[in-house]
Parts: C-alpha cells; structure tokens; sequence
C-alpha cells in the first residue's frame, strides 16, 4: 500500500525515465493510484479557486461552481487519453490505454504536491511575495509537461522526436473531438426541439 | 361575518390611504450607477437630482438660439456664451439678468461676435471669449468694455498657413491663456500674460497599432500617399484647477486617455488609479444605436480633487475623485427635465452642478441629494487629509448604498493610516482593491509574527529537538538490533 501510493510515484516523478519504464514493465503502477492523484487534482483546482489568498484568486465568486471546474480537470485528463491513445494506435505506439491513463495521472503529481501547499501558503503572502506563488506553479505546470513528455515515450517506446510529434497530434486530435463533440451536441439539441416543437403543435391542434 | 367586514373595510381604508400618501422622493428620469472591480455597472441612488430648467425667454432675454458655453465665477454670477444670438447674458447669483453683451466699442468701431464657442472669466472679472469665426480671442471687462483683442499668434514653429479659430479657454491666475484651436494636433496653444504665444501644451502622443503598421508596411508606395495620415486627436475642452493645473479632454475612441491634467510643463499627471481608465463608459455597445465610448466634450474641476467629464454621445456626466477613480455616473438623452439633447458644457454652482445644452438651449440645474453631498464630502474630506471626518461621512454613504465600493476603500484607508490593519484588510477585501490589502496585511502579518515569535519559536525548537532525538534513537535502536542479527549470524 505505501509502497504502491507514496514511494513508487514520489520515486517516478524524481526519476522519471526509470520510473515509467519500472510502471510499464514492472508493472508497478496501479490505475487505482493514477484515478486517485486524478481525483487529488479535482480537489486541488476546487480548493485552490475557493480558498487561494486574495492577492492571488481572481476568481469571481458569483461564477465559482465546483462541478463546472471539472471542465479544466477531469475532461482535459479524459480528452488526453483519449486523444493519444487514438493517434498512437496509429502511430505504432506499444501502450495500451491502460497505461495511458496511469502515465496521464502519474505525470500530474507534481501539480497536486505543488500546488495544494501553495494554496495554503498564498493566503501568508504579501504583493511582492506573491510573484513566488505564480513561480511555483509555472514550475509545476512544466513538471508536469516534461514528465507527461517522458512518460508518452517511455509507455509507447519512442523516440523524443516522435514522442513530440504525437504530443502535438494528440493537441489537435482533443480539438477535433471536442469540435466532433460539440457537432454532434448541436445537432442533438436541435432533433430533440424538433420532435418537441412538433410535439407541441400536435397537442394544440388535439 | 362581522369580523370578515371588519377586515374587509379595514383592507379597503388601508388601500386609500397608501394611495394618499406621496411618494417620498422624487424620481429622477435616469438610472446613476458606476461600475465596481468586475466592471459591471452597479446602480446607485441618484447623487444629483434636477431642480429646473432655466431659458433665454424665462430670464426675459429671449430664446437662446444654440448656446456652445458657459462659465459660473467662484462668487455664482452666470456667463452664457449664446452663440446663435452672438452675445454673452451675464446673471448674478440669483439668476437675474444683469447685462447682454453683444456688442463693444472696438477703438471707435462698433464691433461683435461671430460664431463664438468658448468662455472663461478670470478671477478679475474680465471675460474671454473665443470668437471662432473671426479668429481671435475677446478680452472683455465685466461691464461689456473692450480690454484687448487677441489675433493669430506669430511664431516660428507655427506654419506659414496657420489658422487660429479658437474653440475653448481656459486662463490661469497669472493670466496666462490655454486656448484650443480648431485643427490644431499639437496640442493646447500658450499664451503668456501679454498675450505672446509660448508653445504647445499636452502634445498627445500618436501609436499607431499593430494593424496599422502591418497594413502600412505590406502598402505600397501610391498607397501610402492615398492613406490617412496618422495624426493626434483635437483637444475638446480646458479647464482650470486652483493650484493653476489644466484640465483638459478629447475626444478619441482608441484613447483610454481621454481626460488629462496637465502639469505647468505641459505633461499629463492626472492620476489613474481606480479599476478601469477614467474615460466615461466603458462599458458600451460597438455598433448601432447609442454605440461607442463617450465623446467628452466639456470637463469641470469641483472642490476636493473631483471632477465632472460631460459626455455628448449618451449625455451623461461622470464623476470622478482625484484617484482617478469613478464616483458616479448619471444623465441621459430624453427630453424630460434632466435629461439631454446636446449637452455642451457643465459647470458648478455652489454645491449645485449646471448643465447647458445646445439642443434643448436651455440650462438644466441640479442639486446634490442626501447620497451625492455625503460622497461629495467625504471625497472632500479625504483629499484634505482628514479621514476621520471622511469616514464618519463614508459609514453614513454606505447605510444608503451597500454596495459602494469606493467607500469601503475610503474607510479602509483611514484605518491603515490609523494602524488597525486587521480591520482595514476587511474593507480593502470588500473594495477589491489588493495593493492597499497588501500593504494592510503585511503590517499585520508583522505585528502578528511580533507578538507569537516566542510560541513559535519556542514550538519549531521543541520540534527539531524532537525529531533530532526520534533521528537519532532509531539509529541507536537499529545499530543494536543489527549488532544482534551480526552476532547470531
């Protein structure tokens, strides 16, 4: 148990390379341990939109609403895995999904470790202390990237140039689903107002 | 039965009643509001209210036939620059006419206005009066007598095809002339007290954006000669503060600089510290009816750092602090009383604020209610440095409008300056203003850190102690074991 949840990731995001290769063929990570830091992340966002420090939320409480944060959270991390896993079934990626998903959760520790301790410590911050706040969390963000980076290759045995190709494949592959999916939202919007327009004239001409 | 008659009668007496009883304030025929941090405009109480409105026929002079200007002296007599009739009506305090100007003795020649747009009475009495249409400025004695006349300015830096059509005044106490001219980019003309021209005042500085310059540097050459010019805007109006400073507008669309204030070297110092910039709305539609920001063609220096930017394009006037920071917006287009046609040039009576409007040719006057007096003041107080007295006023603003931000932010910075940080944190949070919250909070961040440094370092003492010793302990603990398992080894 400790092992699984506290060693072996907090060992994987110091030593990324051999960590992802230890989690691929090991098998030493666990989906479960990725679905938690992703629900961790969830956490994260929500409590640091509702609790940072004033000096560094920006927020306008009249718009705060937790599940609408999901939005920046759980669907990208969705949108991601699937995403990749599409594009590199095409491009003789040797991951399987599975693992997608535990490189995607893994990679994202860093930004939980960082940034809930920050949320904290923003509410003891001054103006000028504050730029160390957006520091932390820049810093956090490009961990993420750079272990999101080794573990695509790592899982999918790459080389870094590939690794980067698909990387960028994959941006525009999210865009097309959410494109596809907003279509597909529209189009479904305006069936269902059809049958209930007609519906509708059905029941005033009875 | 009975009793539900009695209910009844009871309910139809307290029906007629209600309806007996006069509404307790008067409507105004607009909606005042400012906007808050989010930039969402926030409605307030009214600050002022219209009293009535005032025209050439009920001063017995006759109509005024498109008055462009207008100026109230310190002791409240009234100029009306009535440009269609040609003549300036001179009123005392109580709005009885003392004379009509329209014609003065010009060395022998009986001579007048032409087309004149621009007002101003100096502290000595003596009038100056923008004669566009014949290219010079009027100095007139109170009386109507003539004292000098300006001409076109002769100077080097002046082209050789100047034309001088002066449109707004503006005189120091010293006597120096700040003149706008029509089709004049460089900025406000100079004159000195002898009528010399010195220069150009608060030059406006031209930045084409990226687009602009894109577009010109992809042109060709027969292009660019066919393309606009990128010149700087004309100034719109001046007006002058106590301390001898010029205020002055223009009208920009791509400016969020519109209002400035202009120190005696000629650069702009006005502050600009609130939310958003100083330039009326900010808030508008970009195409259509009412569209685009305000056009700000006249601007009024009251007491106590405030100033009041009269704005043509949805009749309003905008009220600001010398924060920079908007205080209330009221006024509309309509033909009620209170609202505008044309309006064209705003000026203060006393406590009261009066509004000429060309189309309407009429002179509406307003009179601050409770709300507008309390900000007034309190601004009033503030800028003179006595934020006890502001505060009290501030507490009374806030009873009538809660949601006033400007006020949290007045209280909260009496607090700071009476070192009780922790509360004045609280009203910066509520004003959303976080330099002021910073600067509350590392005061109290200190004088917490100062009283609990003992506990604290007294417990991190403790802490490390512990840890050492645990450290240390288990490395005791472990060595004997492993000395154990050696031995049985």
């Amino acid at each position: 148990m400790k092992q699984d949840f506290l060693k072996f990731p907090l060992h994987l995001i110091f030593h990324p390379f051999s960590g992802f290769w230890d989690m691929k063929f090991e098998r030493k990570g666990k989906l479960a341990v990725s679905l938690t830091i992703l629900a961790l992340l969830v956490l994260t966002t929500i409590l640091q939109k509702q609790f940072a420090g004033f000096l560094v939320n920006f927020v306008d409480p009249r718009m705060l609403n937790s599940l609408d944060d999901l939005q920046y959270t759980l669907l990208p991390f969705l949108l991601f895995c699937m995403a990749n896993w599409s594009i590199t079934t095409l491009m003789e990626g040797e991951g399987k999904f599975k693992e997608i998903v535990m490189t995607t959760g893994y990679a994202l520790l860093p930004i939980v470790l960082i940034n809930l301790p920050m949320t904290f410590i923003s509410r003891f911050m001054t103006q000028e202390e504050t730029a160390f706040y957006w520091l932390m969390n820049s810093a956090a963000s490009i961990w993420f990237v750079f272990l999101l980076f080794v573990g695509i290759m790592t899982v999918h045995q790459y080389s870094p140039s590939k690794a980067f190709l698909t990387l960028f494949l994959t941006v525009i592959a999210m865009a097309f689903v959410v494109f596809i999916g907003t279509l597909a939202f529209s189009l479904g919007a305006q069936i269902y107002w059809f049958i209930y327009d007609v519906y509708r004239e059905i029941i005033f001409r009875a | 039965m009975s009793i539900k008659r009695a209910f009844l009668l009871a309910a139809i007496a307290a029906l007629f009643l209600s309806a007996s009883v006069p509404s307790a304030s008067a409507k105004a025929p607009y909606e005042a509001y400012t906007y808050d941090y989010y930039s969402d405009s926030v409605p307030l109480p009214a600050p002022y209210l219209p009293d009535r409105a005032v025209t050439g026929s009920s001063l017995g002079v006759g109509e005024f036939n498109q008055p462009n200007d207008m100026f109230v002296t310190e002791d409240e007599s009234v100029y009306i620059l009535d440009s269609g009739n040609a003549r300036i009506v001179s009123l005392d305090k109580d709005w009885n006419v003392l004379r009509v100007i329209q014609k003065f003795d010009n060395h022998g020649k009986e001579d007048g206005f032409a087309g004149p747009t621009g007002i101003f009475v100096s502290d000595r009495k003596e009038i100056y009066v923008a004669d566009t249409d014949h290219n010079r400025v009027v100095m007139l004695s109170n009386e109507g007598k003539l004292l000098r006349i300006f001409e076109k300015p002769q100077s080097d830096i002046l082209p050789k095809d100047f034309k001088f059509a002066p449109l707004k005044i503006a005189v120091d106490q010293a006597g120096r002339m700040f003149v706008i001219s029509r089709g004049e980019f460089e900025g406000i003309m100079q004159f000195d007290e002898k009528g010399a021209f010195m220069g150009f005042v608060g030059t406006i500085k031209v930045s084409p954006n990226l687009a602009d310059r894109l577009w010109r540097m992809l042109s060709t050459k027969a292009q660019k000669e066919q393309m606009q010019l990128f010149i700087p805007t004309e100034f719109s109006s001046v007006d002058m503060d106590k301390k001898g400073f010029v205020y002055a507008t223009t009208i920009d669309i791509n400016s969020d600089d519109t209002i400035k204030r202009l120190n005696p070297s000629g650069q702009d110092v006005i502050k600009r510290f609130g939310y958003y910039p100083n330039k009326g709305d900010i808030r508008y539609r970009r195409f259509g009816n009412n569209s685009g920001p305000s056009k700000l063609v006249d601007i009024k220096v009251l007491d106590g750092g405030l100033y009041m930017a009269l704005d043509s394009n949805r009749a309003r006037l905008f009220g600001y602090n010398d924060e920079g920071e908007l205080l209330y917006a009221f006024g509309g287009r309509g033909t009620q009383l209170g609202v505008f046609n044309t309006p064209v040039a705003v000026e203060r009576i006393g406590e009261r604020l009066a509004v000429l409007d060309r189309g309407k040719n009429n002179i509406v006057v307003f009179h601050p209610t409770r709300f507008g007096s309390l900000v007034n003041q309190a601004t009033k107080y503030h800028y003179d440095g006595d934020d006890t007295e502001a505060v009290k006023l501030w507490k009374e603003v806030l009873q009538l409008n809660t949601n006033y931000d400007i006020a949290y932010l007045g209280i909260g910075k009496s607090l700071l300056m009476e070192k009780k940080n922790k509360e004045a944190m609280a009203y910066f949070k509520l004003g959303m203003q976080r330099k002021d919250y910073s600067v509350a909070f590392k005061r109290h961040r200190r004088e917490v850190m100062k009283e609990h440094f003992g506990t604290f370092m007294t417990v991190l003492v403790v802490l490390i102690a512990g840890f050492v010793t645990f450290r240390v302990a288990r490395q005791v603990i472990r060595r004997r074991t492993g000395n154990r398992e050696a031995r049985l080894s």
